[in-house]
């Protein structure tokens, strides 16, 4: 590849790659340096030597968030209404999805504009908040979960996804007398693994990082590790109960950013797995309705 | 022959008939699993479609979700009266604005140049961590930012003082740092994400067309602007309309998040607004007047916006 060895070429590419190496520099930054600083001795923070690398490597940050039952309990929360929630609306959203995706069925594009309708206008925020306090949602778990079963971008996405699907599979199951559930359970669904795992993480991450609903339907007992994160931050929930009053504002510094790095982890670590599959996600979704 | 017309029809009319029959016989299981689905539609997307009647209606707490008596436009015109409102709109506007100048350009320039980068793997990297900001909870893009700028030991005031000597600022005080923060805290969640949609349609690009540029004597910048860029136009456009389209509905929490009273004449915004008048003063009725106003723009610009991009690409997004 002689021709790309030109001045302007190595001039072009020396460019780029300082580009480059800046995103990636501003897209890891802000989190190194916060787990520095959760790491890091209070002195240190103080004194303002903490900038990338822990400076007197210390763990009493994140002793102390587990020694706090409050912060047990909304990690638990937030795991709780993760799991049950990305499950029911995997569940639900197929359940649509499938039918929807037949363009034969009486009533599918009836169905489609009712849906997409629904991305456009909506109820906003208060007749939400009236609905579900008159469902009697408030102050309950549900109020997390059942509003949000069906996100209609996702719907979109798995109805593309099944429409893409060989018909022949499914009518030859068809004939050898499985019916619609049964094609649903044992042909489409392990099918569509990749569109399925692109969804949920959508779904997981949704539900991982909300707080605002939270806010205002839930009890405190109930609160996401998100709100707590708020909370902390707001200066409504004080932090560093455990050491003296002086060293209070430091400590609450790296308490700070060990329930940042704690509350964000599970998302870094799952990221990377399901990485492959959101794009084709993205781009499919992003097509047409 | 009016015989076997008669007949005919006779027997096409128990046929029309049974084909229904057939339908539903055959197909009963698949309407069977949109029940549930279109159940909760119904209940928690529609019904607070209607619920939007309230702005219309006066709220008295304990008497229902829609009120206990119609009265016209009355809170539609307490708000276009209310000086609250009008700031809340322009600021809206004035962010949606800068966010748009600002944000819309760099996925496209980001997407371009990434594209240019040859090591595969370098590519990779630079890709996976470039979304990565796009999963993070705002709170927890809030909570960095504070701590990054906290006067006393965030890393810009270290970094500012140390290199140039300046004075620690509280920048997440200060209402003339508002609108950079929201819109730069944007630029780093979502310019990788965006990027995506242009990297598949730099992809889609034939490779015969580089080709005959190069042969033709362009380099790389030239192949750029005359190849690449008139390549991914229609995806520009597209995703051009569909950003003004956007432009009301503003990342609410984030702007909730950052709102101190010190910065409000310029943070407060129409979702702001809808939230401290609705849910913290309990005004209900005109809190869901404000909402349902902005929310109707909203439409207006999504559909005005989607027209447009059929008739300019060819495709729109419904």
């Amino acid at each position: 590849m002689k021709k790309y060895r030109t001045k302007g070429n190595i001039i072009f590419d020396a460019i780029i790659y300082i580009i480059m190496i800046f995103v990636l520099l501003v897209c890891l930054v802000p989190f190194i340096y916060m787990l520095a600083v959760s790491l890091s001795d209070p002195k240190a923070i103080v004194n303002n030597k903490v900038s990338l690398i822990p400076i007197g490597i210390n763990f009493e940050a994140y002793k102390q968030i587990f020694r706090y039952p409050n912060f047990f309990r909304a990690y638990g929360n937030t795991i709780f209404y993760t799991g049950v929630g990305t499950l029911i609306s995997l569940i639900m959203t197929t359940l649509f999805a499938y039918p929807l995706s037949k363009p034969n069925l009486w009533g599918q594009k009836i169905a489609m504009k009712i849906v997409v309708f629904s991305m456009f206008f909506s109820g906003g925020l208060i007749p939400n908040y009236l609905l579900i306090s008159n469902l009697g949602l408030t102050g309950t778990r549900f109020a997390m979960l059942l509003p949000f079963a069906i996100s209609q971008f996702n719907l979109i996405i798995l109805i593309n996804f099944f429409k893409s699907l060989p018909s022949e599979i499914e009518e030859a199951a068809l004939i050898d007398g499985l019916s619609y559930f049964g094609v649903l359970r044992k042909i489409i669904v392990p099918l569509s693994k990749a569109a399925l795992a692109t969804v949920g993480l959508y779904t997981a991450v949704f539900f991982w990082n909300d707080w605002f609903n939270g806010l205002i339907y839930l009890d405190t007992k109930q609160y996401p590790v998100m709100l707590f994160l708020r909370n902390i931050v707001n200066g409504t929930t004080m932090v560093g109960d455990a050491a003296g009053s002086a060293d209070k504002a430091t400590i609450a510094i790296s308490i700070k950013s060990a329930v940042i790095i704690t509350s964000t982890l599970p998302i870094i670590i799952l990221y990377p797995f399901l990485q492959k599959y959101f794009v084709k996600g993205l781009t499919v979704g992003s097509v047409k309705g | 022959m009016s015989l076997e017309k008669k007949k005919s029809e006779q027997v096409q009319v128990p046929k029309l008939k049974s084909s229904k029959q057939r339908h539903l016989r055959r197909y009963w299981q698949l309407y069977a699993m949109m029940v549930l689905p279109i159940a909760y539609f119904i209940v928690f997307k529609y019904v607070p479609m209607f619920g939007n009647v309230l702005a219309f209606r006066r709220y008295r707490p304990g008497m229902g979700p829609y009120g206990v008596s119609w009265v016209g436009f009355k809170y539609f015109n307490q708000f276009m009266k209310d000086p609250s409102f009008w700031r809340a709109f322009r600021n809206t506007f004035t962010i949606s604005f800068m966010n748009l100048i600002i944000n819309f350009p760099i996925p496209i320039v980001f997407a371009i140049l990434l594209n240019e980068v040859r090591a595969v793997r370098f590519k990779k990297v630079v890709q996976t961590v470039s979304y990565m900001p796009r999963f993070i909870s705002t709170v927890v893009v809030f909570a960095i930012l504070g701590e990054l700028l906290s006067p006393s030991s965030g890393l810009l005031n270290q970094f500012l003082h140390n290199v140039f000597g300046m004075e620690p600022i509280y920048f997440m005080n200060e209402p003339q740092y508002f609108r950079w923060l929201y819109v730069l805290t944007d630029s780093w969640q979502f310019t990788g994400w965006t990027a995506i949609i242009y990297l598949a349609a730099i992809t889609g690009i034939s490779a015969d067309l580089f080709e005959a540029a190069q042969i033709d004597g362009a380099n790389r910048i030239k192949q750029i602007i005359h190849v690449t860029i008139p390549s991914i136009l229609p995806t520009i456009m597209v995703m051009l309309i569909l950003n003004v389209g956007r432009m009301l509905s503003l990342g609410f929490e984030k702007v909730l998040l950052m709102y101190t009273p010190s910065n409000s004449s310029l943070s407060d915004i129409i979702d702001t607004l809808v939230y401290r008048t609705g849910l913290y003063n309990q005004n209900y009725s005109y809190a869901t007047a404000i909402g349902l106003f902005s929310g109707i723009i909203g439409v207006v610009l999504v559909s005005s916006s989607n027209t447009l991009s059929k008739k300019f690409t060819g495709d729109g997004i419904y």
